[in-house]
């Protein structure tokens, strides 16, 4: 059952990009979105077919939510990762929930600036880059989740994820890096139209919930944790239930070895002493 | 741990995920800027020779010997030679540092000298591709850093390979990204 909860928890990334895409799709933000150099007028036509653009805004401000349950499950294995002090993974948390605000709030902004179409235009223009600087340029709580993720899985011994996806999630933070120059150009490649700054991020981001959302599915099947899965099958091999045998059989297996070896060892010498 | 088989990886393939897609993204910014070349190749070369062209290569020579100090802390390391890896790294240290002091001085220079990161596209993608590779040298600074702890607490080459390996690999490319900006924004756009 808890499996179950993970994967579809896991299942949100994926979920985030697709809904939300479509979202916008719907509402015309996506083949070509408004930029900073659009006029006016385009910016006050766009917001003026409100139905249309009220729905499809409605649609991604869901969809995006639905990265909170990658989030968390993101947490429930860096948990496994770091054990006892999970800092890390407490960073992760924070900085995760805050990032899925700052791309809540912005589509509600938008939404919110289509719910009065009529308003006088210059309103409607500063609402609309209060919106799209707010989406595009807190990147820092983005990059420390993204570091932290990566920092976590390097530092892990038992590989619950596999190591190139911290590299993954270092450069998809580095990817974010150009996004707070948005704020110097109003045309170019790095308006917050521009493709190192709209698209790129976009594309890193969708990597980013693609890859932890099919990396942690395929951990989640593959692992046999038992918190991971609260009724495990009937073991032939073992008479009683399985939980403290299988605790208590790691640690005895291990530890005496070393101690063993000198003392075997003290034992033959006192003897070729005693001899 | 993998020895010196024909197909080993420097430091391991992930790192590489990172390496290549760091190089994309820094070719893609390079296409842009050749891309805005195209529209006005007067005023790029007016604006590249505003820039002081020996101390950009000064610092192509400062990162290039860096490289060379990098390798042969890395023999060392890898020969057990802590005393002589520690010597080393200090030394690309140094020469980092002398990079980015000569690149101050040089944004110095050319911001009093009135052009800053918005006034004209040469000197837009001039601040944006040197600021981004400065903050791989801090980067690639500290990670340096961090070999010379690893150094200091003389930790068993086995455990350390593959980092020790990454972090050298990442210096290089820092330094590889350089002579691609160098060569391109200082040398062709002036041609």
């Amino acid at each position: 059952m808890t499996k179950r909860v993970l994967t579809l928890c896991a299942w949100g990334g994926p979920a985030t990009l697709v809904i939300a895409l479509i979202g916008w799709l719907i509402a015309g933000v996506l083949p070509i979105p408004l930029g900073s150099e659009s006029s006016v007028e385009q910016v006050v036509s766009f917001y003026s077919h409100d139905t249309r653009v009220i729905a499809g805004l409605a649609i991604s401000t869901i969809g995006v939510c639905f990265v909170f349950p990658l989030v968390a499950v993101i947490g429930v294995h860096m948990v496994k990762m770091e054990g006892r002090t999970p800092i890390l993974t407490f960073l992760q948390l924070i900085t995760g929930a805050a990032t899925g605000v700052c791309l809540l709030l912005p589509l509600l902004l938008m939404t919110t600036i289509a719910f009065r179409p009529d308003r006088n235009p210059e309103l409607t223009v500063m609402l609309n880059d209060i919106a799209w600087l707010l989406f595009i340029t807190p990147i820092a709580p983005f990059m420390i989740q993204n570091v932290a993720i990566g920092v976590a899985i390097l530092n892990d011994k038992r590989q619950t994820l596999p190591r190139w996806v911290a590299y993954v999630n270092f450069w998809v933070a580095f990817s974010f890096i150009p996004d707070p120059l948005a704020f110097f150009f109003h045309s170019g490649p790095f308006a917050w139209r521009g493709i190192f700054i709209f698209w790129l991020a976009l594309t890193t981001y969708s990597i980013f919930l693609v890859v932890m959302g099919l990396t942690l599915r395929k951990a989640i099947k593959e692992s046999s944790d038992l918190d991971a899965c609260r009724l495990p099958p009937p073991r032939h091999d073992a008479p009683q239930p399985t939980n403290k045998l299988r605790a208590a059989r790691v640690p005895r297996r291990r530890r005496p070895r070393p101690r063993r070896s000198p003392a075997a060892g003290a034992q033959e010498a006192s003897r070729t002493h005693s001899r | 741990m993998p020895k010196k088989r024909p197909g080993h990886i420097p430091g391991e393939a992930g790192l590489w995920i990172f390496l290549l897609g760091d190089m994309t993204l820094f070719a893609a910014i390079l296409l842009a800027f050749l891309w805005s070349r195209r529209s006005d190749p007067l005023g790029f070369k007016d604006a590249a020779h505003q820039l002081i062209q020996p101390i950009g290569a000064v610092n192509t020579l400062v990162l290039l010997l860096s490289s060379y100090v990098v390798v042969r802390a890395l023999f060392a390391h890898r020969a057990a030679l802590y005393v002589d890896a520690r010597r080393l790294i200090a030394g690309a240290i140094g020469c980092a540092a002398m990079f980015a002091g000569l690149k101050a001085i040089e944004y110095y220079a050319s911001i009093s000298a009135g052009h800053t990161p918005v006034s004209g596209q040469f000197f837009n993608f001039y601040f944006i591709l040197t600021g981004l590779h400065l903050l791989h040298v801090i980067v690639g600074t500290a990670l340096l850093a961090a070999w010379q702890l690893m150094c200091i607490r003389r930790r068993a080459w086995e455990g350390t390979q593959r980092v020790v390996e990454g972090i050298a690999s990442y210096w290089h490319m820092v330094d590889l990204l350089w002579v691609a900006i160098f060569a391109l924004v200082y040398l062709v756009s002036a041609e």
